[in-house]
């Protein structure tokens, strides 16, 4: 028999505590005062974790129940066939929201909303590294769900479908405005998780407890770091893809109208390289869940750390070579349909290894049959069902079948209900106590779980067979003769049971949930994760340093030292907001971050940025503009708040260890949120190539369209220069403003300044060269290709243009030094990046048409 | 981050990291050369959509083999000596990471042996 | 649990993927029934494991409770089954959906919400247009060439096989061939819009020889009316303006907007597989087009009498 595996270090004695008691007076009320909420009205603006979380599960979870709700109605039309209670019209909104509104509006920001409200706590962080980010997001995504999801009382959702295939959604077949919710809706959520993600990024790997080695990080932080990855690489494509539509819809530019050589495939490449990975970046985190509940429930370590860890990335990888499995049907050859069928199938061997070691875990310790065990178990049943039919579909002769058929209906219930749902439900029951006073029923659980789980199994397992015997997906009705007909009217009962089971689950919410952060309901399943600790506003009254990866078991003490104040960093060291940041192997600390409190800033950039798209969306031009323009005075107004610079010399946090609170460079936080903001934007300049390459394949003989002689390479080599100057200019900027001695040369903003005119002016030039060859956007797919590449560059200079002014400002401002000058590397580090990609923007518009000898 | 931990995370991925690029050459030569009708030239006795899958995929296969290697030599030497926990976690991560990579990328290569190229 | 599908497996269904005609619906059928059985095997082993490792007595279950479980039970099981399935299922892949020589060739367009069907010439047998209606020999292979006119719609006949989606600018094809003569149902897999769920077709299988003699019939233009009543008929589909998205072979009608109506009245069923057809369905359909399948490109023409309407009905259900 294997032991299950526990760290060496499990061995060694714990070390000295860093700090010593009593503490001085005055320490903890400091403490206590700095993470104080505001009062009244203002409670709002408010960006701690715990309450950003609470308020952010709880809006996911508004959105589960309305989603919900559309799919009873859809249901209740289907009970039987020829059914007139809801018109097609109707219908086709209902299941176009349904899917969207479960998978934007529900699933991702419900994962994303648990570890605003985890994560931090599970690392014995006192926050995330943005919080004011967070708050932002989370208010973005609360104004624009809710004015998006309100369109289906008016008429104006969306109902192309979940996966808006142009050319059905195109100006020509959709001309009202409810395809335009769609896109600049969820294009604009879509970048509030994005921010999400950065922050749980940068989160993960800076701020732990220290001596939170990799090895000894929570599975949940793992699964949370490769979601936040997956979204950074896969989200972009769909950012792209509605860009593109919306550029479609609003100027005519034909990227996927078939007579002026568009393709309505490309938009199905660029939906489902993000659809697909979707649906892992749903579950992963539902896994990580999983694998936290487990062990606490057993109450035994989780068996196969290792192998989850690689499980975890495997799958992160892998999900990116599925996307074609959506489109087997499309007629693409074989052979390269056969290349998703492997990957396809290889991605269930990472589940396999999961779902085995959370049988093995249950194996070795003593399954307490608690309500979110019960939820684990309904889980491990569903979902394994759901990964069979998985590979099924995987073989793409059997998809040719069973795609577009109820049959993938029951298949993607069981996987996401299974797989996201389940553990979901696990971890409300399993974590309420961590943010209630009171803990969940466990006899109304009992029954909550017992109608989900027969209601999921009733509503779905019948669909498979509906689906083989020729039920096609979204379809408002069906004749009456096909066989139909019982199938469907168990279904519709089926899925009241869930409706009922989730009822009960409110009305014990109702009953039970009151939130609390210091008389919460406590450890009551004697977890050993850092969760658990003795908690308040500030999260941990001390940041412990752990040597497992179930500290609480192994550490008897740790809850009650922790408490007193006698780990590291007890109180506070400037007076305000901190976390500690620690290095991303071994957590070690670095420094102290100084975290920017309560502010109305972040919650009306917000609300600005939602109205400037949904203003945009219903075609009212000034007042969208006037509401962006607020939006970013209010980022700024933001920032300039931000980057104190080194407000008091470094402090001693306990331990002898003595730690600046503001550091640059590399190990700085922003400057680690900066490069994941890159990669996002690399990733849709990526796709925007994938997208020009695409195009061209479909073109052979157009590309550039017949007749048109593109501009001279002089022009080419013009912009590059300028590109190149620019940088240059910026990067002697920044060797000018080094030293220790604080200081500020004049030089700084003048080099800021004329880098500025020539970046403006290379993008001109950029813009000019084409226009004046006379290629137009509109007339084929191949000027809307270009245009698009030299739009989103224009994006990037102009946010350059807003970033260097505001650089400018801080220089003149006084709040730019050699020492203080985070601001400065940002904007460096992003005009490094716009330059870079201008001229590797260039190189495709002039080089490639060259190159396949279009000239 | 220092060169030794970016080398740790590129072994840790490298028969991961593998599989993405010899996924994207395979998909994409597939898609090109049938896209542009080129697909009946031959390479080395061959059709050209088959020899690139052969090439990307062996390529891979050797590149994640000698990753696998060099992590296992990690993981034995990492029994041996005392070394930090989160090296040891990383260098056995990567034993087990490009072990099941291998597998990954010999499926990825397997159609090329049953379909026809462009068909 | 999922055997509950081989159980449905002997009925018949004219829209079933459960009960194959051909020999590419039987290959998937059987890769279909493989991993149906393999599945539900492995689902009771996972559950039943799953059950053991919380209810066994713990002496008993602890040989489950370590590394081994998940490198035998996660890793090397899985990478074993799956190192089969992936080549079968290529293999499968390799040998369905194949085009072979001496097809009989058939040209679908997928429009909002009706398919526009045409049998290309072959030999001396001239080309000829139809619509919602595949007429098939046994025995022959059928090569399909499908593409859209508006938005996407999917070609499916689950009956001979799987899929093939009709996308605007590209053409895609679908080989199989039928083994079994009857009625089988195609249907739109694809949503293509308001009336997605009424965009269907019927498959008729005739023996060769039957087959032929409808394709004569097919090639021909329509009938002459021998009645006063279809003679008024027709007098009233021409100055209804019917001709200009309608065409009968043989009058003046010639519109391509709509469905060929040459020979209508030898259809099984109108609007797109809706209803099965007869002068009064016809005459439903006419007069209230908007109102049973709302967002279609016809008008409903509520103007007519009664007499005009059946008159109407009449003439279109005689054009055989």
């Amino acid at each position: 028999m294997n032991a299950p595996e526990r760290p060496e270090s499990f061995e060694r004695r714990e070390p000295e505590l860093p700090n010593a008691l009593p503490r001085p007076a005055g320490e903890f009320e400091a403490l206590k005062r700095a993470w104080k909420s505001p009062r009244g009205l203002s409670f709002i603006t408010d960006v701690n974790n715990t309450y950003v979380g609470i308020w952010y599960v709880g809006t996911a979870f508004l959105f589960f129940i309305l989603a919900g709700i559309l799919a009873l109605i859809m249901r209740a039309q289907l009970a039987v066939p020829e059914s007139d209670l809801v018109g097609h019209d109707l219908y086709n909104q209902l299941f176009t929201m349904h899917g969207t509104v479960m998978m934007f509006l529900f699933a991702v920001p419900a994962v994303e909303a648990a570890s605003v409200y985890l994560l931090p706590n599970m690392q014995a962080a006192r926050d995330l590294p943005f919080p004011r980010l967070s708050a932002y997001a989370f208010w973005a995504y609360f104004v624009g769900g809710l004015v998006f999801f309100g369109t289906i009382f008016f008429g104006l959702a969306p109902n192309g479908g979940w996966f808006m295939y142009p050319p059905l959604t195109g100006t020509k077949y959709s001309p009202a405005d409810n395809a335009d919710w769609w896109l600049l809706g969820i294009g604009f959520i879509e970048i509030s998780a994005i921010a999400g993600a950065i922050e749980i990024i940068v989160g993960v790997m800076k701020t732990r407890a220290v001596g939170m080695s990799l090895d000894k990080l929570p599975v949940y932080s793992w699964a949370m770091l490769v979601f936040a990855v997956m979204i950074v690489i896969g989200f972009p494509a769909i950012i792209l893809g509605t860009l593109l539509l919306e550029m479609e819809r609003a100027f005519d530019w034909p990227f996927f109208i078939a007579e002026r050589g568009g393709d309505p495939l490309l938009w199905q490449h660029l939906f489902w390289f993000f659809g697909h990975p979707e649906v892992y970046i749903i579950f992963l985190p539902a896994t990580g869940m999983v694998s936290m509940i487990v062990p606490a429930m057993a109450q035994t370590p989780l068996v196969g750390y290792r192998l989850i860890v690689l499980a975890l990335i495997a799958t992160g990888f892998l999900s990116f070579g599925l996307w074609v499995h959506h489109m087997f049907a499309t007629g693409l050859p074989k052979m390269s349909l056969s290349f998703f069928s492997a990957a396809s199938t290889a991605v269930a061997v990472p589940s396999g290894i999961q779902v085995f070691a959370w049988i093995a875990t249950i194996a070795s310790g003593r399954m307490k049959l608690t309500t979110p065990s019960l939820f684990v178990i309904g889980f491990l049943f569903i979902f394994t069902l759901g990964g069979l039919t998985g590979v099924m579909v995987a073989m793409a002769p059997f998809d040719w079948q069973a795609h577009d058929t109820y049959f993938v209906v029951a298949h993607l219930h069981y996987v996401l209900i299974g797989g996201m749902v389940f553990p979901l439900f696990a971890a409300f029951y399993y974590w309420i106590p961590v943010a209630s006073k009171h803990a969940l029923s466990e006899r109304l659980g009992r029954w909550v779980f017992g109608l989900m789980f027969l209601g999921v199994n009733v509503t779905f397992l019948p669909m498979h067979i509906t689906g083989l015997i020729g039920m096609p997906r979204r379809v408002y009705t069906y004749p009456v003769d096909m066989g139909w007909d019982a199938l469907n009217l168990v279904s519709t009962i089926g899925s009241f049971m869930i409706a009922a089971g989730v009822a009960i689950f409110i009305y014990d919410l109702a009953r039970k949930f009151r939130f609390a952060s210091e008389d919460n309901a406590g450890n009551v399943w004697n977890a050993g994760t850092l969760e658990w600790l003795p908690n308040g506003q500030y999260a941990t009254r001390s940041i412990p340093a752990v040597v497992s990866r179930e500290p609480l078991w192994d550490q008897p003490n740790l809850s009650k030292d922790v408490e007193e104040g006698r780990y590291y960093l007890p109180g506070t060291a400037t007076g305000g907001r901190e976390a500690l940041v620690t290095s991303p192997f071994d957590a070690r600390p670095q420094y102290i971050l100084q975290i920017p409190g309560a502010g109305w800033q972040p919650l009306l950039a917000a609300v600005f940025t939602a109205a400037f798209f949904l203003l945009l969306t219903v075609k009212l031009v000034l007042p969208s503009v006037v509401c962006g323009v607020i939006a970013i005075g209010c980022v700024i107004w933001w920032l300039w708040e931000t980057d104190p610079g080194p407000t008091r010399p470094p402090a001693d946090i306990g331990g002898g260890i003595v730690v600046p609170v503001y550091v640059t460079g590399p190990m700085n936080h922003s400057w680690w949120a900066m490069i994941v903001l890159m990669v996002v934007a690399g990733m849709v300049f990526t796709c925007m190539i994938f997208s020009y390459l695409f195009l061209w394949l479909v073109n052979p003989s157009a590309w550039p369209a017949q007749g048109f002689v593109p501009p001279h390479w002089i022009w080419a080599a013009i912009a590059a220069a300028l590109y190149i100057a620019s940088a240059i200019l910026i990067d002697r900027a920044s060797g000018n403003l080094r030293g220790e001695d604080r200081r500020s040369p004049r030089s700084v903003p003048v080099l800021i300044g004329i880098a500025l005119v020539l970046v403006s002016a290379a993008s001109a030039v950029d813009l000019a060269a084409q226009w004046r060859a006379g290629l137009s956007p509109s007339a084929h797919a191949y000027g809307a290709a270009v245009y698009a590449l030299v739009s989103y560059q224009i994006f990037f200079v102009l946010t350059t243009l807003v970033m260097g002014l505001y650089t400018i400002a801080r220089w003149l401002t006084g709040k730019l030094d050699s020492v203080r000058r985070t601001t400065f590397d940002n904007t460096m580090l992003f005009w490094y990046y716009t330059a870079a990609q201008g001229l590797v923007g260039i190189v495709v518009v002039h080089g490639f048409p060259r190159l396949t000898g279009g000239i | 981050m220092t060169a030794l931990r970016t080398g740790q995370v590129l072994l840790m991925l490298a028969g991961l990291i593998a599989w993405a690029l010899q996924f994207l050459l395979i998909y994409g030569a597939t898609s090109t050369l049938c896209g542009r009708e080129w697909a009946d030239a031959t390479f080395l006795g061959l059709g050209v959509v088959q020899a690139s899958i052969l090439i990307a995929t062996v390529t891979a296969l050797a590149a994640t083999a000698a990753a696998f290697a060099w992590s296992l030599r990690g993981y034995r030497s990492a029994e041996a000596r005392p070394v930090s926990a989160a090296d040891r976690f990383m260098v056995q991560s990567a034993a087990l990471v490009n072990g099941f990579s291998l597998i990954v990328i010999l499926w990825q290569g397997i159609p090329a042996f049953i379909l026809p190229a462009c068909a | 649990m999922l055997s509950c599908a081989l159980a449905l497996a002997s009925c018949s269904g004219v829209q079933s993927a459960l009960d194959p005609a051909g020999g590419d619906a039987l290959r998937i059928y059987w890769l279909a029934v493989i991993m149906t059985v393999g599945a539900t095997l492995i689902f009771f082993a996972v559950t039943g494991l799953l059950l053991y490792a919380i209810f066994a007595p713990p002496e008993r279950r602890a040989w489950l409770g370590g590394r081994n479980t998940i490198v035998y039970g996660g890793l090397a099981f899985p990478i074993v089954v799956l190192s089969m399935l992936l080549p079968y299922g290529l293999i499968v892949m390799r040998d369905t959906d194949v085009r072979m020589p001496g097809a009989l060739p058939i040209e679908v367009v997928g429009e909002q919400y009706w398919w526009r069907v045409r049998y290309p010439g072959e030999d001396e047998r001239p080309a000829f247009s139809t619509a919602n209606e595949i007429v098939i020999p046994v025995g022959r292979p059928i090569a399909v060439s499908v593409t859209a006119a508006d938005v996407i719609h999917s070609f499916w006949i689950p009956n001979f096989g799987g899929k093939i989606d009709m996308i605007p600018g590209r053409v895609n094809s679908l080989n199989f061939t039928a083994e079994r003569p009857g009625i089988y149902r195609g249907v739109c897999a694809e949503f293509c819009g308001d009336q997605h769920a009424r965009m269907a077709f019927d498959v008729v299988a005739l023996e060769p020889s039957a087959f032929e003699a409808w394709r004569t019939n097919q090639a021909k233009p329509a009938p002459e009316p021998d009645l006063p009543q279809l003679v008024r008929g027709r007098e009233l589909f021409r100055t209804g303006g019917c001709g200009s998205c309608h065409v009968v072979r043989g009058t003046e009608a010639n519109g391509l907007f709509g469905p060929d109506l040459t020979h209508v009245g030898s259809r099984r069923t109108i609007g797109a597989g809706q209803f099965p057809n007869n002068v009064g369905t016809l005459a439903g359909w006419i007069a209230n087009t908007q109102h049973i399948k709302p967002g279609v490109r016809m008008p409903s023409y509520g103007s007519f009498t009664g007499e005009d309407l059946r008159a109407l009905a009449g003439y279109l259900e005689s054009l055989k």
